[in-house]
Formats: C-alpha cells, structure tokens, sequence
C-alpha cells in the first residue's frame, strides 16, 4: 500500500515537477540577464501551447516538427514580450518594468480569450512517448514526455550557455552588465536573447503540461508563480539547481496533496517560499 | 509652498463630498467599490510612497480586516467599538511584524514574497471552511454600530465612512510625511545603506510604514466587508493587491492625490468597459500599459 502511494507521488510528482523546473529556468534566465521578475512567464506558455495546439489542428505534426515550432513560437513571444515590456524602458525604475510585465500578462490573457475563447482545451499529445515500468516506481506517458523534453531542453540549454559565444556573452551579462558591455557585448541584445529563450522554454513545456491539465486562459499566474517558486528553491544562478528546485517543488507538492490536503498544500509551498525568500542569503537582492 | 496642496486637497475632498451628496444610492454601489480601491492605494502608498517598499500583500491586509470584523461581530453584535479598533491595530501589527524580516529583500522578491502572503491568506480562508464559510463565501449580517450614531448601513453612509477614511489617511500619511520619521523613511527610499550608516533603524522605521498602511487597509476592509453583506475570498484576492499597485504606479509613489485620482478615474472609464464583454481583459492590459508607458515618457523628458 506504501509503495503504491509512493508510486504515484513520484509519477505525478515527476511530471509536475518537470514542468516547475523548465519555468523555472525562463524565470532564471530572464531574472539573471535583467534583474526583473517577469510576471507574464505563464502567459507565454498559454500563448505558446494554444498556437501550436492551432497549428496541429490545421496541419500534421510530427515530434520534431512540434518540438521546433513550439520553440520558435516560444521564442517570438518572449521577444514580443522583450520589445513590449523592458525594451521600451531599459532607464525605468524596476517597479514600473514590473508594472509592465504585469499589464502584458492581462494583455497576453485578453488575446487567449479573444482568440480561443474561455473554456479549458485539451490539446493532443504531440510528443508520442510509451509509458515505462522501472521495478517498483511506473511513470505514464505524461510523466515521461514531460521528463525526457525538460531533460533534453536543460542539456541543449546548458551547452549553449556554456559552450557557444552568445551564451558566454549572456552569462557575462548576468554576472556584471557594466563590465561586460565594455568588454562589447550588446547587453540589450542580451536582455531580448533571455526573454526569448524564456518564451521558448515556456512554449516547450506546454506540450508537456498541456496534455495533462489543458489550457485555459487563467492558468498562467498559477504556473508562473510555481516557476518562481521553484526558481527560489533552485537559487537562480545554477542551471542545475534550479531544475532540481522544480522536481523538489513537484515532488512536495504531489506528496502533500496524497498525504494532508489539496487545499493545504497551496498555503505551505507558497509559505515555503516566504521562508525562504527571508532566510537565504543573496547578493543579487538589490540591481547592481 | 504649502498653500497649493491644501487647496488642492480641500477642493477634492469638497468634490467627493458632492458626488456623494448628488449621486443617487443605487450608483454608489459602483462608487463605493472604487473608493475601497481608492483607500486601499492610499494605504499601498504608505509602504510604496514613503517607506520605498513595494507590497501585495494589500488584498490580505483588507481581507483581514473585513473577516475578522465580521466573524466577530457573529458572535458580539453589539460591541463594534471593541471590535474595529482591534481588528485595526491587529491587522497593523501583524503587517508591521511581517515586514521586519522582509525588509532587507531586493524589489522583486519583496513584490513575490509579498505577493504570497496574499494567496496564503486566500488559501487559508478557503482551508478553514467551518470558520470563514470557504469558497462558498460567508453572510455579514451583523452592522456596524456606534453609540451616538446609530447603525452604519446604506449606501450613503458608507460613501461618506469611505471618504472620511480617506480623509483621515490622507491627512497621517501628510503628517508622516512632513516628520522625521517621514524623513528617515525618504532617506531608507533613496538609499537604504546610506539611510543605515547615518544610524536609521531602517527595519523599525519601514515595519512602521507597513503597519500603518496594513491597519488603513484592513479598515477598508471592515466597511467594505459589511457593506456587501457578504464575504468571499474573491473580494480579497490578489487581483485587489494588483490593482491598487498599478494605480499607484501610475499615480506616482509619493504623491498624495494623483494616485487616488488615478483609481477613481481609471477603475471607473474600466468599469463602463465591460460592455466590451470578452474583449475587455485585452482592454484592460492595454490601458494599463498605456498608462505605465505615458508615465514614464513624461518623466523622462
């Protein structure tokens, strides 16, 4: 009977927890390059995972083929985001840059309503993966989907913040922005390169929490803030660690709705997250 | 110098005064609901404008408020005297010890940590269903009532415990303002480590602030909450917590009118939009965005 709930914390577990940590890293990634909380990461998703579910139902999809427009999507609304938002005023205070992701969040909303109407979506599963049996533990299909693509997108996302010169460039530009434009990186480019790969990895996970939940136009201030939360627990500054975050948050999370309550848990992770938010150290607290 | 401002602020209070005198009932109800919002960025401005602390934790704060004096009254009809003020003072001091610890967070994770202290709240009213009636809301039966006065119920009266509300935090937060505490908080805004090297408490002055702004929201809340006749966790959410940032926002931290004025006309052009039906979401962002982005055109010229 243990094993059996056990089970099914890590599978539901797993697959939530996937999903936190890919948001996560968009909320990382934007948070490191530009020192701003961006309100509208889960708009981006919703955005991203009802354009595709649109284009799969127009035309036929294979994985790859929905893996890289879901990417490019991702990539034009973050970008669209960037040029909306922060790119109007670099020279504003943080709040009003805040303020505006705010605004874009409502304005994102208003389009998914106005384009594909208010009730939830159930989009197809584009990325068709079997379900695996590993002795004790059986992770669904949902489960696996959302595990492999997070993995993959951190493994693509780590060699090109390590390994190619715009990502050296970008982690320059989250390190110190002054030093790094003078050494001739466009940090502005940089700003707008972090927004639109935080739209791409949003996009990527909705063909992973699509399928299992549905979209529906008022579900992105709850993913967002889960993104965030796990971005907390992660710490913000290493890829690998933020992801962690998010399985951590996950795996909690699906604990405490089969043990306490589903209600309950909501209070918990986001006193979580207070708690943490006081007690760890950070550097970065104040803009540089 | 300071002849302006109190005209400015006589000549707007004398204007609430008769809107609320001319207007019929049945359309205060929209008014009212603006002027909690109105009280509640007054309070946000105490936090935001004075002590440079953004918070979302205004929804909680008003929630609050407006729970723990209407579950009181439940049990002690009569004794509203008792009941307000320590529904005010506890909800102050619970905000003013909440914010001691978060006082050294960076803009961003304050706005986060902030903002979770509203959805705790909502999360908690919607866990202790037997108490607070859950999703489900809860009937506020009971009214305000004061010795000499009478029962406060009615639209009117509650357009005009609404402005003297207003009234009463306009004139603290001026006082606050003008003060040496009001000036050791300018000082935590501007700089925070030099405001510290020059021997400011920064935690004690800007717990202060916070106080003061948690207690003038949560009693918002308590007029509201009676007002309605009916309690719900959507009434307190954080889009309340929202709302009134962005108007303050858009007023300017700081100043005193401009982002009062700034709720009262945008929320109400806002509250004629929804003949706009589904589009009005997208309208919404759009004005908002506008507005954020004028503000800052003209600052920066």
């Amino acid at each position: 009977m243990l094993a059996l709930y056990l089970a099914q914390i890590v599978n539901s577990g797993l697959a939530l927890g996937a999903v936190y940590g890919v948001m996560a890293l968009g909320f990382s990634l934007i948070f490191s390059a530009s020192r701003l909380i961006n309100f509208a990461q889960g708009e981006l998703l919703l955005l991203g995972g009802l354009t595709i579910m649109s284009l799969a139902s127009v035309m036929r999809l294979p994985p790859a083929a929905a893996l890289l427009a879901a990417a490019a999507a991702g990539f034009v609304l973050g970008r669209a985001l960037f040029s909306t938002t922060l790119g109007l005023t670099l020279r504003a205070s943080p709040l009003r840059q805040l303020m505006l992701t705010v605004a874009a969040s409502l304005v994102f909303q208003g389009v998914a309503i106005l384009c594909w109407g208010k009730n939830p979506l159930m989009p197809p599963r584009l990325l068709p993966l079997p379900d695996l049996r590993l002795g004790l533990f059986f992770l669904g299909r949902d489960t696996v989907t959302a595990l492999a693509l997070a993995l993959a997108t951190v493994v693509v996302l780590g060699l090109f913040l390590g390994r190619t010169r715009l990502g050296r460039a970008l982690r320059a530009t989250s390190q110190n922005a002054v030093a790094a434009r003078l050494q001739g990186v466009d940090t502005v480019f940089c700003h707008a390169l972090s927004f639109a790969l935080a739209g791409a990895l949003a996009s990527l996970a909705a063909l992973a929490v699509g399928p299992q939940t549905g979209l529906r136009y008022d579900m992105g201030l709850g993913l967002g803030l889960k993104g965030f939360a796990a971005a907390t627990i992660g710490g913000y500054t290493s890829l690998g660690r933020v992801f962690a975050g998010g399985i951590v948050l996950g795996l909690a999370e699906a604990a405490m709705v089969l043990t306490i309550s589903g209600e309950f848990k909501e209070t918990a992770i986001y006193i979580l997250v207070i708690l943490l938010l006081v007690v760890a150290p950070r550097e970065h607290d104040e803009r540089p | 110098m300071t002849m302006p401002r109190n005209l400015s602020l006589g000549l707007f209070f004398a204007a609430l005064a008769v809107v609320g005198l001319v207007t019929p009932g049945f359309q205060l109800l929209a008014v009212n609901q603006h002027l909690f919002l109105a009280v509640n960025v007054l309070a946000l401005n105490f936090c935001l404008g004075l002590g440079g602390q953004i918070s979302l934790a205004q929804a909680a704060f008003a929630g609050l408020g407006a729970y723990g004096s209407v579950l009181l009254h439940d049990r002690f009809p009569e004794a509203t005297l008792v009941i307000v003020p320590a529904v005010v003072l506890g909800t102050g001091l619970l905000a003013a010890m909440l914010s001691r610890p978060m006082e050294r967070l960076g803009e961003g994770f304050l706005a986060m940590a902030t903002l979770c202290v509203s959805l705790v709240f909502t999360n908690l009213v919607l866990t202790l269903e037997s108490v607070t009636g859950g999703s489900a809301g809860h009937m506020a039966n009971a009214r305000l009532a004061l010795p000499l006065l009478g029962s406060l119920s009615g639209d009117r009266a509650t357009f005009f415990c609404f402005a003297g509300l207003l009234a009463l935090g306009s004139y603290i937060f001026l006082a606050l303002r003008d003060s040496r505490l009001g000036r050791a908080l300018a000082a935590c805004r501007g700089d925070a480590q030099a405001a510290s090297s020059l021997g400011v408490d920064r935690a004690a002055v800007r717990s202060l602030s916070f106080g003061l702004g948690g207690g003038l929201s949560a009693a918002a809340g308590v007029i509201h909450g009676h007002y309605t006749g009916f309690i719900s966790p959507e009434q307190y959410h954080l889009e309340l917590s929202l709302k009134a940032l962005l108007f303050l926002v858009i007023g300017g931290p700081g100043n005193l009118l401009r982002p009062i004025l700034a709720a009262l006309v945008l929320e109400t052009a806002m509250s004629w939009l929804s003949v706009l039906g589904d589009a009005r979401t997208l309208v919404n962002g759009l004005l908002l965005g506008a507005a954020l982005l004028v503000g800052y055109w003209r600052a920066s010229r």
